[in-house]
């Protein structure tokens, strides 16, 4: 009898989706408790995972689901991520009116499906989680159904998905024919590198792919998405199913199709420098704060793509502590975000940011810390993250990537150093709000520190990521 | 055997050239009924290759239940109607170059991708994929279904709660200004809530505005 003991974290979320469900239908206004029980669900979760915690590979499921330490690390990131987006979006959503019972239920869905998704192990397992992933966003980026923005972003994310989704199917089809297994061993063991349809496969699946994580030229979809749905709801698109996604890119590039590695090398290489460019070009002339996040996590994906391109083990930790570090800035940036509220109104443009140290000195230098490490300002954490992707680039001798990173990293400081000299230097508009919820505070406070003091204690993030090794 | 391959081309015509329909009817009405038309050819190829379990439940599933909806629906919306107007009125068909550009590329990477198979049939090694002659499909299907892939099973389950739960979010209003029944206070009325008895006296009249 398989070891359940590894997979009761999906399960018991699974079980407490439909429990918190028939608690949300049968008590009346409990939008309040279902909501703080989903936050009490995802913690659980993390202890059960934490609880079994192993260093061996473990199998379920005739191999189709994968227990290693690269799915326990990026599962312990997603739980965690999700915990502090529902603490730091709780006030938003009770002012934008859009607290129902549903949206921690939801929200739960989506990180179920990212779960799978991370374990995933084999082409049907990968393709219903990501399913499972992507129809809970669907619904949370049109939640605000009073909101015409809020339905387009809905609408609009949802027909691109299902088009890229069709694109992945056929690639993983295309796979399944030319290798007759959907097991990803096997496949790495059965594709021949002399049949093109492979090469077709894992074109039309790195597609699809690309799409989730909105990866040049694949990035349409983003600013308006990111713009249109409601602040707590970008917040969550923003850094958690990036972490799925690239895992399971990870896994795609490494496990099936690791033979085929002069093939996809020069993909990922292509995805990466035009995301860089894009990211840092796109975003100069966005007046909305969204949509310039949008164009910014474009290409800070660009930067975590570049060190999958490298193919070492090196590269793929890189990645990953660059993921990790690029989650916790982009929590602080909507923590700052939703402290922009006066008389029960969001603001989320960049001039209304002007002249925000005169009135609000503690929100306008956690936004100079973050705004600086997004930038890569040393001794600040961002500037660490594509400190080390740089150097796995420049190890494997790509040097082209490597100046193009660098270059695009030079013009999109640009952009955010305008946003803090508006920020210090502009005339002082009226105050903004008070604020008053702690959890929001909490997670303002922890990102701003942890970014600010990385420098002190790096190794406490890179001794956990040496551990992932898939090579 | 030519018999066997008459029908197969028969059938595979036709649902070729109704997938082809599908998109290119004007009328919403009648592109569904290709659907249907299609989802019934493809049962039956189906049933052609033995699978005849799977191509019931096309039948039923698809046939019966998916595309049966959508022909309310679209009836039900009038897109018919509107649909056409649309297309009377603005006639220029202007996405149309892209659009054949994007699928002649698409067709004729496929075109070389099928030159490169070389109609190889050893190519797929069937060692993994094991079929017992002795028990039906269905009986098979249910073997694996609900062992080896019981946890497929059960997400797609959670993903059809999700719809479920979507469509609820997206399109439940709470309508103000209407009575609701409540069965409970009906059923549960008795004679001292339901009847007040008032004992008028006679010859006094009645006091309005004392």
């Amino acid at each position: 009898m398989e070891n359940f003991n590894f997979i009761l974290s999906e399960i018991f979320i699974s079980i407490s989706i439909m429990i918190l469900l028939l608690v949300g239908v049968f008590k009346k206004n409990s939008s309040n408790l279902v909501y703080s029980l989903a936050i009490i669900v995802l913690v659980i979760s993390l202890g059960l995972i934490f609880n079994s915690h192993s260093k061996d590979e473990i199998y379920f499921f005739k191999d189709s689901y994968k227990i290693d330490q690269l799915s326990i690390f990026m599962k312990i990131i997603t739980i965690i991520s999700g915990i502090f987006v529902l603490i730091a979006s709780f006030n938003y959503i009770k002012s934008e009116k859009i607290f129902k019972i549903e949206y921690g239920i939801l929200i739960l869905c989506s990180i179920l499906g990212m779960l799978v998704m991370i374990s995933a192990y084999d082409l049907i397992v990968f393709y219903i989680g990501l399913e499972l992933q992507s129809l809970a966003l669907y619904v949370l980026a049109a939640f605000n159904r009073n909101n015409i923005k809020s339905s387009e972003a809905g609408l609009k994310y949802f027909v691109l998905s299902a088009l890229s989704s069709g694109i992945l199917l056929y690639g993983c089809s295309l796979i399944y024919g030319y290798s007759g297994t959907t097991n990803f061993d096997l496949i790495a063991k059965n594709i021949l590198l002399t049949e093109l349809g492979n090469v077709f496969g894992l074109v039309f699946i790195l597609v699809g792919l690309a799409f989730k994580i909105s990866a040049v030229p694949f990035h349409m979809w983003a600013p308006d998405v990111y713009e249109g749905s409601p602040t707590s709801v970008t917040l969550f698109f923003a850094i958690v199913p990036k972490v799925a996604a690239l895992t399971v890119i990870i896994r795609f590039l490494y496990v099936p199709f690791v033979t085929l590695i002069d093939q996809w090398q020069v993909i990922i290489i292509f995805l990466s420098l035009a995301s860089m460019i894009f990211g840092a070009i796109a975003a100069i002339g966005q007046k909305n704060l969204k949509r310039l996040i949008a164009y910014s996590s474009i290409g800070h994906m660009g930067y975590a793509l570049a060190g999958l391109a490298v193919g070492t083990n090196s590269g793929i930790q890189n990645s990953i502590i660059y993921i990790c570090i690029y989650l916790i800035m982009n929590l602080g940036i909507f923590c700052c975000l939703f402290t922009l509220k006066r008389n029960d109104k969001f603001y989320d443009n960049v001039e209304d940011l002007s002249g925000l140290s005169k009135n609000h000195p503690l929100i306008s230098f956690s936004f100079l810390i973050l705004l600086f490490s997004l930038a890569g300002i040393p001794p600040l954490a961002g500037f660490f993250a594509k400190f080390y992707i740089f150097i796995s680039v420049i190890e494997e001798s790509m040097y082209f990537l490597a100046i193009v990173g660098l270059l695009s990293s030079v013009i999109s400081a640009f952009y955010y150093l305008r946003i803090i000299k508006i920020i210090y230097f502009d005339e002082a508009t009226d105050k903004f709000d008070q604020v008053n919820d702690l959890g929001l505070k909490i997670t303002l406070c922890l990102s701003t520190i942890i970014i600010l003091l990385y420098f002190i204690y790096p190794s406490a993030l890179i001794d956990l990521v040496t551990n992932i090794n898939i090579i | 055997m030519i018999a066997h391959s008459l029908f197969f081309y028969f059938f595979s015509f036709i649902a070729i050239i109704s997938a082809i329909m599908v998109t290119a009817s004007k009328n919403t009405v009648h592109s569904v009924f290709f659907l249907i038309l299609d989802f019934i050819s493809i049962s039956c190829l189906f049933i052609m290759i033995g699978a005849e379990f799977l191509g019931m439940i096309m039948l039923i599933v698809y046939v019966g239940a998916v595309a049966v909806l959508f022909l309310f629906v679209v009836m039900m919306l009038n897109v018919a109607q509107q649909n056409s107007e649309l297309i009377q009125k603005n006639n220029k068909y202007t996405h149309l170059p892209i659009g054949l550009i994007v699928s002649l590329i698409i067709f004729f990477e496929l075109i070389i991708v099928i030159g490169g198979w070389k109609f190889k049939p050893d190519i797929i090694s069937s060692n993994y994929i094991s079929i017992n002659s002795n028990i039906t499909n269905t009986h098979s299907i249910g073997n694996v279904l609900y062992t080896d892939y019981i946890h497929l099973f059960q997400l797609s389950g959670i993903i059809l709660l999700v719809a479920m739960i979507g469509a609820i979010v997206l399109t439940f209003k709470k309508r103000s200004g209407i009575k609701r029944q409540s069965y409970i206070e009906q059923i549960s009325r008795e004679k001292s809530t339901g009847v007040s008895l008032i004992d008028v006296e006679s010859n006094k009249g009645v006091n309005i505005d004392d």
